[in-house]
Order: C-alpha cells, then sequence, then structure tokens
C-alpha cells in the first residue's frame, strides 16, 4: 500500500480561485426574507419589559420572534442557554428578538422598533473578580443546571484539578524555587467569511443552509432546542470560508429556521463584520496561569503547581472540558514526578469562550515555555539543552503517567532548532526563541460511503466537513490507494447530514484522523466486492487478487486481469458495489499514579502530536516593535499523507500564532463591551508580515492513529509560536512580558520597568 | 439617493453647489458608513473622471499635483519620489495597494483624520491648497484647511482641485516615518515628517516637522528652524525628538496610551528628520522609508 498524495490540485480549489465557487451568503430563493437580530448591548440586566408589538405591526415585518415564540430549553456542555435571552441578558452579544422581513432596511427598522427595557445588575468582567467571594452571581440559577460529571459552584462554571507525586516535597528538593505569573487576553477565529444561513421548510422538515464548520452538532442544536427529530433536519455546507474553530458547535441555525417557520418563507441571515466579533459563543479564551516550578542545578524538574483560571464568558458554549485541557498545557510535555494543577472556567459577563483552534493551548504555552525559560536562564543553562533533558521522549511516562511509545519530539527538537541557523552570533537587537508544544488527537465516531456506478466511476458520500484545510480533499487519495484507482475517479459528496453517515465535523484536528479510517474502510469494503467479482471472472482465489493500475489481476501474473470498469458494469447487473465504512475509534488512553477531580477524559491523549517552533525576531527598542523575521518549525504528527495540504496547515498556524503573540487582543471594558470588534483594531497579520517558514514533519507512525500511522495536524502548529516569540523577546529584554498578546506598547513598556 | 457623475470642473461645482458631496476613490466614504461613522450622503457627485485634476504638472515655480493624483502614482512618480520623497514615503504606506490604487491626495486631505499620512509630510513642504467654487477660487496653506478631526475649513460647495508645492532648494531631502504595528491594512499610531536643507558642510541650513495622530489635526513641530539651523544633523535629532514629544497633545485609544505616543512620536521625528538629512545628503533609500530603515524594516 502507498500513500499517494505528494502534491495535488484539490477538487474544490479551482472554484475557490476563480471564484465560482459559491458561499452560503450568495445563496438564496424565492420569496427569500432578511433576518435580523436585536441583541442584548448592555452585558449584565434583568428584561423588564419585552415590546415586540411595534415591529409586528410594522409592514414588511413577517416574523419577529423572542424567547415566548420557541420551546423553552436549555443546552450547551453546560445546559445554561437559550437560543433567546430569557428574564436576563448575561452579555452584548446575546440574542434578545429576532425578525425576518422583506428587505435588509425593513428589518433594520423592525429591530429598533422592538421595546426592551433593562434594570442593571452589576457586571463582572473580570475573572479573578467573579470568582471572589459575594461577587455577582452571572447566573443565579446555575444549581439547576444540567451539566453531568462538572464540577462547579456559582460562577466557577467548572473546576479540575490534577495531582501526582508530591509537589511540595518536590519543590523542597529543588536548588531554585520560581513563580511565574502571565495573563493572556481572549483573541478571535476571525475567519474571512462572516457566518451566513439560510433555511426553508418543505412541509414537516427543514433545509438550512449554514457556514458552520460542524454540520451534525449543528443539526443536532436544531433538533435540541427547536424539538426536531434528525430526520427532518437536514444542514448542508456550501464552501465554507474557514472558520479556525469560531464556526464550531450550534450557533444560529434555529433561529433562522424558526424565523422561516413563523414566516412560511425561506430565510436568510447574513452577518457582519461586528456580529462575527461580537455575537457567537466562540472566542479564544483569556487566560490567567500561575507557576511555581522547581528545579535542581543540573536541570532537572522537581515540581511543578499551577493554577490557572479561563475566562469562560457567559455561557459555556463546549468550555467545560477547557480547564482539563489548560491544565495539561500548564504542565507541557515534560517528565516531572511531582505535580499539582487547579484550573477553573469562570463565568464573566464577556462574550462566551469556545474552541477556537486548539482552545487554551497557545496562551497556555506561552505561559509555560515562557516559565521554562526562566528556569534555565536561572540556573544558566541554555533553554534548548534545558528541554531536551526534560521533555518526554519514546519510552517515558509524562505527567498523567501516560506511556508514550514512540513519539517524535526530541526529533522536533533538533530539527526546528537546527532550521533556525545560528542561536548566538546575532545583531544586538536580534534573538532565537524555542518552544514545545503538545496537542491531542480527537478519536470521535465518523462514517463514510463509497460507491462504484457501472462504468468505473466512484462516489465518495462522506459526513466529515472540508473548511478549508484539505482533509476532506484528501479522501480520494485514500480511497483510490485502497482500489488501485486513480484519485480523479471519484467525486465527493459531502457535508450534508442528509446523505451522509455522522462526522463530528472540522473540529479538533479530526477530520482525516477519523473519517480518514472511516473512508478507508468502505474503501476496503468495495475492494472486497471487487476482489470477489474478479475471482469468478478470473477464475482465481479472492485471496490471490490485487487491484492495482485501474485492474484487477492475478497474483504474480498481470497479464491475468480484468479492469474495473469491466467489473463495474457486472456489479451493476446485480450486487452493486458500494462500501460502508465506520471508524471504529481508537480508545482514549487513561491516566495512570494520578488523582483529578473534575476529569473530563482529557488527562490522556490518543496519538498525542508534539512540536517545537524556534523564531529569529527583531525588537526597534525605542518603540517596543518587534518583528518575526524567520521560523523554523518541526512537528510530530504522525504519518503525513498530503504534505502540501499539512504544510499549509503549519504555515497558517504560525501566522495565526504570530498574531496572537504579538498584535490579535479582544480588549473588554469594564462591563465586559468590546472595544475592538473590527478589522482596523483587531489586528491580524496580513501577508507583508509573513516571515520565511521552514518545516520539518518527524513522520513517526502513531501506533494508534488515524489512517497510516497519521495524527491530526490543524491545531498543533498554533500552540507553540507565540511562546518561542516571548522567549526571544526575553532574550533581547531581559525578562518575559507578562501579558499577552505582546504588544509593542506592552513590550516598551516592560523595557521601561526593567530600565526603572 | 441622488448619483450624478461629473466631466468638468464646473459640473462638480454645479452640482456641489445643491448639495452633493464629491467621491473620488471612494475608500473612506463607503467604508465610514458601513462602519456607521456617518451615513453615506444622499447626493454624491462623482469627480474621478474629471478632466484636468489628476495630472502633476512641473512649472518654474514649484509642482502642482491634482487633487484626483491616486497614492499610487505618488509613490511611485519621478516628480513626486525625487523632490516630494516624504509624500512618497507616505503615500507608500496607505492601506493596501486596492486602496492606494483608487485612493486620492484629495480625498485623503479633505477627510481630514489627525491620523492621515500624507498630511504631515504636505506641510513641511508648505504646500497650498487650491480651492474652487462657481463663484472663483481661493488658494490657503494646507495646514489651514484642517480644523478638528474630519473637518476642514472649507465650504461644503468647495472642491479641492489641487495641491501646490514650492521648488525644493539643492542639498533638501524629506521622509515620513510611521509607527505601525503590521505592514499592510495599517493606520499611524503616531507619524512624522521632516524636511531639511542641509549646509555645504553637512550641519542643518534649515528645516521643518510635522506630526500625525497627536493632536486633533496634523500639527507643525514650532520653533524646529530655528533650534536646529547650524547643528549637526544628530544633536538636531535629538532636540527634534525632545520637542516633538513636548509639543505632542496625543489621546489614549486601543492602538496606544497617550504616554507611549508621545515618546514614539518623538523617535519617529528624529529618524525623520535624520532619513530625510541622509537624503539631503545624497543617499538613497528607498520608498518608504519605513520598509528601508527602523521600524518594520525589510532586511
Amino acid at each position: 500500500m502507498t500513500i499517494q498524495a505528494p502534491t495535488f490540485i484539490r477538487s474544490d480549489g479551482p472554484d475557490k480561485v476563480t471564484g465560482t465557487g459559491r458561499y452560503t451568503a450568495d445563496l438564496t430563493a424565492a420569496g427569500v426574507l432578511v433576518a435580523k437580530f436585536r441583541y442584548a448591548e448592555v452585558t449584565h440586566a434583568r428584561i423588564v419589559e419585552l415590546d415586540t408589538s411595534a415591529a409586528r405591526a410594522m409592514p414588511g415585518v413577517f416574523a419577529v420572534l423572542t424567547t415566548d415564540d420557541v420551546p423553552d430549553v436549555l443546552y450547551g456542555s453546560i445546559k445554561d442557554r437559550r437560543l433567546f435571552a430569557k428574564d436576563v441578558v448575561r452579555f452584548e452579544g446575546e440574542v434578545v428578538a429576532a425578525v425576518a422581513a422583506s428587505d435588509e432596511a425593513t428589518a433594520e427598522r423592525a429591530v429598533d422598533a422592538i421595546v426592551v427595557r433593562y434594570e442593571p445588575i452589576q457586571a463582572v468582567a473580570d475573572m479573578e473578580e467573579a470568582l471572589e467571594p459575594g461577587a455577582p452571581l452571572i447566573h443565579e440559577e446555575w444549581e439547576t443546571y444540567e451539566a453531568p460529571g462538572v464540577e462547579r459552584e456559582g460562577n466557577l462554571a467548572s473546576y479540575t484539578s490534577l495531582s501526582r507525586g508530591d509537589a511540595g516535597a518536590g519543590l523542597a528538593e529543588a536548588d531554585l524555587v520560581i513563580t511565574s505569573r502571565y495573563v493572556a487576553d481572549a483573541s478571535h477565529a476571525v475567519p474571512i467569511e462572516p457566518r451566513a444561513i439560510l433555511a426553508q421548510w418543505e412541509g414537516q422538515k427543514v433545509t438550512i443552509w449554514s457556514s458552520t464548520q460542524v454540520p451534525f452538532p449543528a443539526r443536532d442544536g436544531v433538533c435540541e432546542t427547536l424539538g426536531l427529530p434528525t430526520n427532518r433536519v437536514r444542514v448542508i455546507v456550501p464552501h465554507l470560508g474557514g472558520g479556525f474553530g469560531g464556526k464550531c458547535g450550534f450557533h444560529y441555525e434555529a433561529h433562522v429556521a424558526a424565523l422561516s417557520r413563523a414566516a412560511r418563507r425561506p430565510v436568510r441571515l447574513v452577518f457582519s463584520r461586528r456580529e462575527e466579533f461580537i455575537a457567537p459563543d466562540r472566542r479564544r479564551e483569556g487566560m490567567i496561569v500561575e507557576l511555581t516550578s522547581g528545579v535542581r542545578k543540573d536541570g532537572t524538574l522537581t515540581a511543578r503547581k499551577a493554577r490557572v483560571i479561563v475566562d469562560n464568558g457567559a455561557y459555556a458554549a463546549d468550555s467545560a472540558g477547557f480547564p482539563q485541557l489548560a491544565a495539561m498545557h500548564a504542565l507541557g510535555p515534560y517528565k516531572v514526578d511531582n505535580v499539582e494543577v487547579e484550573a477553573s472556567a469562570v463565568y464573566t459577563n464577556c462574550q462566551p469562550s469556545g474552541s477556537v483552534r486548539a482552545p487554551t493551548a497557545p496562551q497556555g504555552c506561552w505561559a509555560v515555555e515562557s516559565h521554562t525559560d526562566e528556569l534555565a536562564t536561572a540556573i544558566g543553562m541554555d533553554p534548548v539543552e534545558f528541554r531536551k533533558i526534560n521533555t518526554v521522549d519514546s519510552g517515558d511516562v509524562g505527567v498523567t503517567g501516560q506511556l508514550y511509545e514512540e513519539i517524535g519530539l526530541q526529533e522536533c527538537i533538533d530539527a526546528a532548532v537546527a532550521g533556525i541557523g545560528s542561536r548566538h552570533d546575532l545583531p544586538p537587537d536580534e534573538a532565537v526563541g524555542v518552544a514545545v508544544g503538545w496537542w491531542p488527537s480527537f478519536a470521535m465516531a465518523s462514517g463514510a460511503y463509497v460507491k462504484i456506478d457501472h462504468d468505473g466511476k466512484g462516489v465518495i458520500v462522506t459526513g466529515a466537513q472540508e473548511c478549508g484545510t484539505g482533509a476532506v480533499m484528501t479522501l480520494p487519495y485514500l480511497v483510490a490507494g485502497e482500489l488501485g484507482m486513480r484519485p480523479e475517479d471519484f467525486e465527493l459528496v459531502y457535508q450534508d447530514t442528509s446523505a451522509a453517515p455522522f462526522d463530528a465535523g472540522a473540529s479538533g484536528s479530526q477530520t482525516l484522523f477519523n473519517n480518514g479510517r472511516a473512508t478507508v474502510a468502505a474503501a476496503r469494503e468495495v475492494a472486497s466486492q471487487l476482489k470477489d467479482l474478479a475471482a469468478q471472472e478470473l477464475e482465481a482465489s479472492t485471496e490471490d487478487i490485487v487491484l492495482a493500475d485501474g485492474k484487477a489481476h492475478v497474483a504474480g501474473d498481470p497479464a491475468s486481469a480484468v479492469t474495473i470498469e469491466w467489473l463495474a458494469a457486472i456489479a451493476a447487473e446485480g450486487a452493486l458495489l458500494l462500501g460502508r465504512g465506520s471508524n471504529d475509534p481508537p480508545e482514549w488512553p487513561s491516566m495512570s499514579g494520578v488523582s483529578c477531580v473534575g476529569d473530563h477524559g482529557l488527562g490522556a491523549w490518543v496519538a498525542p502530536q508534539f512540536s517545537c517552533h524556534a523564531v529569529r525576531v527583531r525588537l526597534d527598542r525605542e518603540t517596543g516593535v518587534v518583528r518575526v523575521l524567520d521560523v523554523s518549525t518541526a512537528h510530530d504528527s504522525g504519518t503525513i499523507i498530503n504534505s502540501r495540504g499539512a504544510l499549509g496547515q503549519v504555515e497558517g498556524g504560525v501566522m495565526m500564532g504570530i498574531g496572537q503573540a504579538l498584535t490579535e487582543g479582544v480588549t473588554f471594558d469594564d462591563e465586559g463591551r468590546q472595544l475592538n470588534p473590527a478589522l482596523l483594531d483587531y489586528k491580524l497579520q496580513t501577508t507583508a508580515d509573513a516571515p520565511g517558514i521552514r518545516t520539518h514533519f518527524a513522520q513517526v507512525p502513531a501506533a494508534v492513529g488515524g489512517p497510516y500511522g497519521s495524527k491530526g495536524i490543524a491545531e498543533a502548529p498554533n500552540v507553540p509560536t507565540a511562546a518561542a516569540i516571548s522567549n526571544a523577546i526575553a532574550k533581547l529584554i531581559g525578562g518575559p512580558v507578562r501579558q499577552l498578546p505582546m504588544t509593542a506598547e506592552r513590550v516598551w513598556l516592560a523595557m521601561e520597568e526593567g530600565a526603572s | 439617493m441622488i448619483f450624478a457623475s461629473a466631466a468638468t470642473i464646473e459640473e462638480a461645482l454645479e452640482a456641489m453647489a445643491d448639495g452633493a458631496t464629491p467621491i473620488a476613490g471612494g475608500t473612506d466614504l463607503v467604508v465610514g458608513a458601513r462602519q456607521g461613522k456617518a451615513p453615506l450622503p444622499t447626493s454624491l457627485v462623482s469627480i474621478d473622471r474629471v478632466s484636468g485634476m489628476s495630472g502633476i504638472v512641473q512649472a518654474s515655480d514649484g509642482t502642482r499635483v491634482g487633487a484626483l493624483v491616486t497614492h499610487g502614482a505618488l509613490m511611485t512618480d519621478a516628480r513626486v519620489v525625487g523632490p516630494y520623497t516624504a509624500l512618497a514615503d507616505a503615500a507608500a504606506l496607505v492601506g493596501s495597494p486596492a486602496t492606494r490604487y483608487v485612493g486620492t491626495l484629495g480625498g485623503n486631505i479633505m477627510n481630514a483624520s489627525p491620523a492621515m499620512d500624507t498630511g504631515a509630510p504636505l506641510v513641511v513642504f508648505g504646500a497650498l491648497a487650491e480651492l474652487r467654487c462657481l463663484s472663483g477660487a481661493r488658494t490657503l496653506p494646507v495646514a489651514d484647511l484642517w480644523t478638528a478631526p474630519g473637518v476642514t475649513s472649507a465650504r461644503s460647495d468647495e472642491l479641492l482641485v489641487a495641491v501646490h508645492l514650492e521648488l525644493r532648494p539643492s542639498r533638501s531631502g524629506s521622509a515620513y516615518v510611521r509607527l505601525e504595528y503590521r505592514r499592510a491594512m495599517e493606520i499611524a499610531v503616531v507619524g512624522a515628517a521632516a524636511s531639511v536643507v542641509l549646509e555645504v558642510d553637512g550641519t542643518i541650513a534649515t528645516g521643518r516637522v510635522a506630526l500625525s495622530a497627536v493632536a486633533p489635526t496634523i500639527i507643525e513641530v514650532e520653533g524646529v528652524a530655528g533650534m536646529i539651523s547650524g547643528l549637526p544633523v544628530e544633536e538636531a535629532g535629538s532636540l527634534v525628538q525632545e520637542v516633538a514629544s513636548l509639543q505632542a497633545v496625543p489621546i489614549s485609544d486601543l492602538r496606544g496610551s497617550d504616554r507611549y505616543r508621545r515618546h514614539t512620536v518623538g523617535v519617529m521625528a528624529k529618524r525623520a528628520l535624520s532619513a530625510a538629512a541622509r537624503r539631503a545628503a545624497g543617499e538613497v533609500i528607498g520608498v518608504p522609508v519605513n520598509r528601508a530603515i527602523g521600524v518594520g524594516s525589510e532586511s
């Protein structure tokens, strides 16, 4: 079996590049109405009056909905929110009412005509204030929420602790103990395409075209909140204009479906950029990370204590498990026998946090890796050497007792450092920083069908979602490899919940990992059907049939062959060539020798990915402006199946990482309103800012992993970049900048404080 | 909404007398309306095809730059890049290639943003603005145009048709440097333009410095010429840095605190003066200076 996708033209590429591809906002339907939301705008208040009568009476207004017009259903990883605010609003982007009207201007006037009167409740935007005794409760009725397995109390939305060995004794054994505190601001996913949804009913069934990353979870959200069976809700995703996690989960599909049902017309919602910034419950969480580590003079880590606070925002979209993920990042891929971590997600009146590309990881890695350089510097050891001594290698046991069989972290460190060139003979305003990172792969159920019709051409029907990474585009190569055919013999039917079996969607870097296995399983069923047919045709034994070059032949006798087309024509008259595959997800490993409160199953990882980034930066000492000049990355993401796609993921992850490191941060006011929900003041990196990026893949096949020993890849490259940049800056200014993003002004202030 | 397209200055002026707002590149008006800054005017007159407003004309007393000249032209045209390099530096930093190739000098001036990039260079060149209305024309220093953020002293029936730049003496040079956090789609955190004339011995004969994004309008640093005349460049730079920081009256906002802006505008002023002096001495520093030296440099 060879894996044949070194470089290729992805089948959705020409559509996207030439502009002929259609995205959700390009779609329309006869009689379509415009949807608009009335948002809370205030961040914490009791609704004392909500009057939609004037809006409902306006000509051109077909529907106005509030919480009274939909089933009273609570949803989320903690069931703490409804489609529409009921009684209390808890963040500025909370939907209070929705309007469907004949055109944009009418919809806007109707939204303005809705009367809402509030009685203010004290807002809490600060994580630590929210945890203080006597702080105003974000959810007074928190005790009534369903949240199986979540440790919580009041504003503490979710709590996890991990401990192993004796951290106190470990610290006592150390030659040196260092305590550091790091604070990361929230940031955003910022997909280029703001979200759009179009819903249309046909009798009791609704079709929803949505720019979601996760069509099945989106469908399930509609079913849960509107009380519909899964077979009456069909979610179809046209081309998706990026997601980066921001379009994971269930968002506004139910609002638009409910509007469409009430208006008896198709309804379309298209977000403005401001809405994309303030409303969805998916932004990267702010974090406070406090670390205390003990180290011996020889570089051995003796213990680590950590306290992490994650800003959950107003609702727990999918964040209940974040504290455990954050705890893992506060520990990192190190060998430490004595650890004690407490991590909490805390409710505030800020926009809810959710899975943006490796949730909690870039911030956690930035904190722990900056801290690691502090430790190495304090004992006078080269930070790379320090990591070589303390990070896990094949055969080692990690912080939660997990045994790592074959991993490539040491190769990653060596390769990334070698790729950046000299770390020492640099101009005075330049420095190299190095950081290591890790991230799980996510084993989840996933399915696919493969069929071949009478002319020998095939279709892959997959539940997977292509969010731009190329993961779905890689599936034809896997199928072609199994069947001895060409990738171009297959077309894809994808991102349609009524056509294909379940897949969790483009989240958790899981598409190729899980759906690749499912698709290969489906292809293998077809292979076995082809071999049976060929065996009859060639009067040979099934076990001796080989599929290659578009033919089935007898092993050792290539001349004794029959084409796939021939076999397909025979099959079309009788037993069809039809394969179904379920990925049979691998089991998650479990922790060992660890005591844990609030376990979400994220303390030991299936097919863990490891990485090392090395960056060279230049600092303008008079202004604090930092430029990243050069980046060298190395990733153990197992076997690489589509190298061009994988490189794209790494380079995009690095660019997102540079943004998070230097320029991307959400500024909230004291009440939790965003002050920079626009692209001029929420500063993404641009193409003009991109440094050279070199990448090495340590291709250590995963023992338990995706197809052919692959792991995930989409999130891991976003993990260690900010950390590496932090370590380079620290070398230049004599210590770390303890706030993320490390903006020019913060770097300048750190220099000023150092000087004074 | 009324939308008219003018072919001549007179047609544009007639429409404006009837209440129309002129639109050329549209990079601010439309974007501003979408961002909710101000609704689109109910009556627009498109001036992008008006003849006689898009040329760069050299005469014995200086250069006339039409209001419709784009940033893309300003950053590449030898008649600007040579004598008025700071203006080219500024134009090359505006927005993206797309905005530079439709956005015009006139639009940038009349939009009157305190963070505008072309303003400080125009001030250090002592540029004059030529305004026309149906009843006549008047000329005034560009610095007198800006009265507050987004506000000019032009009447609503007056159209900026051109900017006049005096001839530059020999041994003169100029530069515009800005503080930026990324290298495209950026707005000045602070910025500074300097023009200098050198003596034969390399000391400074005279010079001017103006600042972006540290006051309600572009401001000229007062007393520069007297202060730096006769000084070596480095010494002049230190003085200018100090005085620019003192005279700046910045606000604190998302892009920077008042304290940070006050500090960095001094740094920008010093760098602009230094780059201007190097150019005056004959050194070729590419446009924009930001990519050649200092903040965000290429190499």
